[in-house]
């Protein structure tokens, strides 16, 4: 370890510059937008170079089992160790291509979507500090200092979700994304707490991750022990994640401007909860109990949002939902692989896969809305926006990626996840894994539908789906140059550049699952070609897809989901499952109406009486007290005297 | 006449001497502190003053005796007469007085006097090794601006404060009045 | 033995003046007689220092200077309580120390 160490110097200045970036910008330049953006991109970009070239040289030389850690301890009290610096093992060293690479187009395609709004500075500054804090998590050597990112991850957010937060929902969604994320987080920090306080007594240095992960954990903690911290920890996932039932924060989310949504959503804030799951495998596969568990609420994850984003008319809810569903998929593959005795690649291969393609379609629903002015994709397509050449081939393609269709990203990682469903001896998991990719496809191409063949402009159909909202939900920039942008077809390079080279990613990286097995693992296990669940999978997504061309696509289609049919369904749909309502009515009957009442009750009576009475029996003492001080100066000289003669006197009697 | 001789003897007039002193210092004590007039308190001060002067005179010490009289007697009665003309009128009818007070600044007295006289009583008193009998003025102001000129010069300062200070609060309220 | 030649003699007659003098500030009610009470009290001090000055002390001196310090105090004293009493006269119309009142708890 030293300074002079290339290693360390180019992991210190992947997370410091953009930090500097943010302070700079922040704090100087925030007047001054071309300044503060070429600032900002100088700062991403060589950390992209810096990573990526890490990345080269570094990826024969780790493994899983032989990271290179250069850190410093920080705090060292007895057996507790806090170290803060770097660790590059193949997990975290593609992580930081994955984020720097996607930040840095992020970046880029905002060049354009921020044109013009007035907080263009501001809003590279957070990006930046959005890129630093997720940066940092990816690469921290330790629990506290992941952590520490982690609620930075949190907070840029938050200041990111709530960019324009002159508009009311836009701050509420920050607030609310900070509050229901932060209600996870209490979990997580417990978990490292009870972790720490459990291996403490066992001579374990604590706060490293390393030593939460080794193998000898099992023998050191008792199962429920473990089973506690990692369902803990999995709070934090959950919430940083969206897992049901905390995922209620992240659809709001979309509140933000759409590049902050495509970041949010691709690799750093969701993708932050995944990352731990995967970093702290060993940890979650110690303990059954708490992977079934994972098990179970990334199932109800996984369905809880298809079905919702079957009904969602917002196109950005609509891939938030899906983001939602993919992340219950991811959760289940690594907790399915928990369970199976299994590695974790298959989780972290569609984190990956995912991470592209998600960018793609949330940056080219941005392109969208911000050409047309709106959310809803049945206005998009009404206006024409099947006329944006290469958003509408960059779409369809991270659509084909999402729904899972050979030969993009998508399938090739949905396949490693079923295959690991397949391997639990209950298929009922791999059934409702499958009905989660036929929903997921369904919903996928209803977009696309709907955006590729909208209909006639005579056509009864538009009477509920073409609504119009008074001054749309588009942005300030988007209301100064409207005019400017509606009669040009084309798409700004920076915007355009980074869906291609998205798409390019979500076309290719499924080719290249064995290599990064190898890289990943060490060794690539030979594939035996599981045909029936091939053939299922590609079914089940293909089905999804043709049921949406039924539903949508044809010509005779009525523009009506099959679940039109149950109205029931479909409302229950609408609403979200009633899960805002259900936290709702937690938030007023339970928290407020039980726990702040009794807190309030206690503050009233307790600690304002405690503090009442101390000052109360101060006033009344010292009102007691104050009948001495009669103002007759001799009546209390006289006692001076007297008691000055008793003890004279007494004094010399007694001896 | 042999009682009245033993009387005419130099030491029978110094004693006879000494208790008229003794006496003038009490009586005049107790006028200055039982009379009800505050002018006739002033010149029972005066007269207790003289007592004492009269006493430092059978303590060896006529320099002291008479800046007793001319410190005391010429500047702070005068100064107190000053401070009588300048305060109450004394036409006003005095309240009465009030027995509990007197009876419990009686007791107090006469509590310190009984704890200080067995105290004077109890104590052997033993005079130094070797006494100087040097009581020369002389050898006072030697001391005072050798031995205790510090406490000499606190003692101006404390004059010239005092003054200051008289003069600022004495005159501090005819602005506003 | 003369009795103006006893230490006892001069330690008493202080202890009276002194006394009386405490009586004095004890009972009274104008300032001014409190003040003539403490110069009585003064007084009696003085005496004490004469009084051991002269059977006592190693040097005569000591003594007759701390007494003539006692004298410039009481000199001080009497000119800031004069000023305090007018002060106070001017304020409450009154130097009965009983109607300085505005202490009272």
């Amino acid at each position: 370890m030293g300074s002079c160490d290339p290693i360390f110097l180019s992991c210190f200045l992947i997370v410091a510059l953009p930090l500097l970036s943010f302070a700079v910008i922040m704090i100087f330049t925030w007047r001054r937008h071309k300044l503060s953006l070429s600032i900002s991109l100088t700062c991403s970009t060589i950390p992209l170079i810096l990573a990526w070239s890490l990345f080269y040289k570094l990826h024969n030389a780790v493994t899983l089992a032989k990271p290179i850690i250069t850190q410093v301890n920080w705090l060292v009290s007895d057996a507790v160790i806090v170290p803060f610096g770097f660790l590059l093992d193949p997990v975290s060293l593609l992580m930081l291509c994955i984020v720097a690479t996607i930040a840095w187009l992020i970046q880029i395609y905002s060049i354009g979507y921020m044109e013009g709004d007035p907080g263009f500075a501001r809003f590279y500054a957070d990006l930046s500090l959005f890129g630093m804090s997720m940066l940092s998590l990816v690469s921290a050597s330790g629990m506290l200092q992941l952590f520490i990112s982690w609620e930075l991850v949190g907070l840029a957010s938050y200041l990111l979700i709530g960019f324009w937060y002159e508009k009311f929902s836009a701050s509420e969604a920050g607030k609310k994304a900070f509050v229901v994320t932060r209600f996870g987080d209490i979990g997580f920090f417990m978990g490292l707490v009870f972790l720490t306080f459990f291996m403490k007594d066992l001579n374990i240095p604590g706060l490293g991750i390393f030593d939460i992960n080794g193998a000898a954990l099992t023998h050191k903690l008792s199962e429920a022990q473990v089973t506690l911290c990692a369902l803990l920890i999995f709070c934090g996932v959950a919430g940083k994640s969206a897992q049901f039932p905390i995922h209620v924060w992240l659809p709001d989310a979309m509140e933000g401007p759409t590049p902050v949504s495509a970041l949010l959503h691709s690799a750093t804030m969701v993708a932050a909860g995944i990352y731990l799951i995967t970093r702290l495998f060993p940890l979650f596969a110690a303990s059954a109990t708490a992977m079934s568990v994972v098990l179970v609420i990334s199932t109800i994850t996984l369905l809880l949002s298809s079905t919702i984003g079957m009904v969602a008319k917002d196109i950005k809810q609509v891939w938030a939902y899906s983001t939602v569903s993919q992340l219950g998929f991811m959760a289940m593959g690594l907790s399915a692989a928990a369970l199976g005795g299994s590695t974790l690649f298959a989780g972290y291969y569609h984190l990956t896969t995912h991470a592209a393609f998600k960018a793609l379609l949330f940056l080219c629903a941005g392109v969208f809305i911000h050409h047309f002015g709106t959310n809803d994709f049945f206005v998009m397509s009404k206006d024409g926006g099947r006329k944006l050449m290469i958003p509408m081939v960059t779409v369809t393609i991270g659509a084909l990626a999402l729904a899972g269709i050979f030969p993009f990203a998508g399938f090739f990682s949905k396949e490693a996840i079923m295959a690991q469903l397949w391997h639990l001896p209950n298929k009922l998991w791999v059934g409702l894994g499958l009905f989660g990719a036929f929903l997921t496809a369904y919903y996928t191409f209803r977009v696309i539908f709907v955006m590729l063949f909208p209909r006639k402009d005579d056509n009864p159909v538009w009477k509920e789906y073409y609504v119009r909202e008074p001054g749309g939900h588009g942005h300030g920039a988007h209301d100064d140059d409207h005019d400017g942008h509606n009669g040009n077809h084309g798409v700004p390079w920076v915007m355009a550049f980074p869906l291609i080279v998205l798409a390019a990613f979500a076309c290719v990286l499924g080719f290249m699952q064995t290599g990064l097995e190898k890289f990943l693992l060490g060794e690539s296990h030979p594939h035996e070609m599981n045909y029936l669940l091939l053939v299922l999978a590609v079914g089940s997504a293909l089905s999804g897809i043709g049921l949406a061309w039924l539903d949508w696509g044809s010509p005779a289609a009525k523009w009506q989901g099959f679940i039109r049919k149950v109205p029931v369904l479909e409302n229950f749909f609408i609403q979200k499952w009633y899960m805002d309502h259900f936290w709702r009515w937690f938030l007023n009957t339970v928290i407020y109406g039980t726990f702040s009442r009794i807190f309030t009750y206690n503050d009233r009576r307790v600690v304002d009486g405690g503090v009442d009475a101390v000052a109360f029996s101060t006033i009344g003492s010292g009102r007691l007290l104050s009948f001495l001080q009669t103002a007759f100066v001799q009546l209390n000289l006289l006692f001076m005297v007297l008691v000055l003669a008793g003890v004279g006197l007494y004094l010399l009697m007694g001896r | 006449m042999n009682f009245l001789g033993s009387f005419l003897t130099p030491q029978g007039v110094a004693t006879a001497a000494f208790f008229m002193v003794v006496g003038m210092t009490i009586v005049g004590a107790l006028i200055a502190v039982a009379a009800r007039n505050i002018f006739h308190n002033v010149l029972g001060l005066v007269l207790a003053l003289i007592g004492v002067a009269g006493l430092f005179l059978y303590l060896n010490s006529p320099f002291v005796a008479l800046m007793e009289i001319l410190i005391y007697v010429g500047a702070i009665c005068i100064a107190i007469c000053f401070a009588i003309m300048l305060s109450e009128p004394m036409y006003l009818p005095r309240p009465p007085r009030k027995l509990t007070k007197i009876l419990g600044a009686a007791a107090g007295a006469g509590l310190i006097f009984v704890f200080l006289f067995l105290l004077t009583k109890k104590t052997t008193w033993v005079p130094a090794a070797q006494r100087s009998t040097d009581w020369s003025v002389t050898t006072i102001g030697h001391y005072l601006l050798t031995n205790y000129a510090l406490i000499f010069e606190v003692v101006s300062l404390l004059l010239l404060v005092a003054m200051l200070g008289a003069i600022v609060i004495a005159r501090g309220g005819r602005g506003s009045s | 033995m003369l009795v103006f030649n006893h230490l006892e003699t001069y330690l008493y007659l202080a202890l009276v003046l002194f006394a009386i003098g405490l009586y004095g500030v004890l009972a009274r009610r104008s300032l001014i007689a409190i003040l003539i009470s403490v110069e009585l009290i003064l007084n009696a001090a003085s005496i004490n220092f004469m009084a051991f000055n002269r059977f006592l002390a190693p040097h005569p001196a000591v003594g007759q200077v701390i007494t003539l310090f006692i004298m410039a105090v009481a000199a001080a004293e009497a000119a800031i309580a004069l000023s305090i009493i007018v002060a106070v006269y001017r304020k409450l119309k009154s130097i009965n120390i009983e109607h300085a009142t505005e202490l009272r708890g």
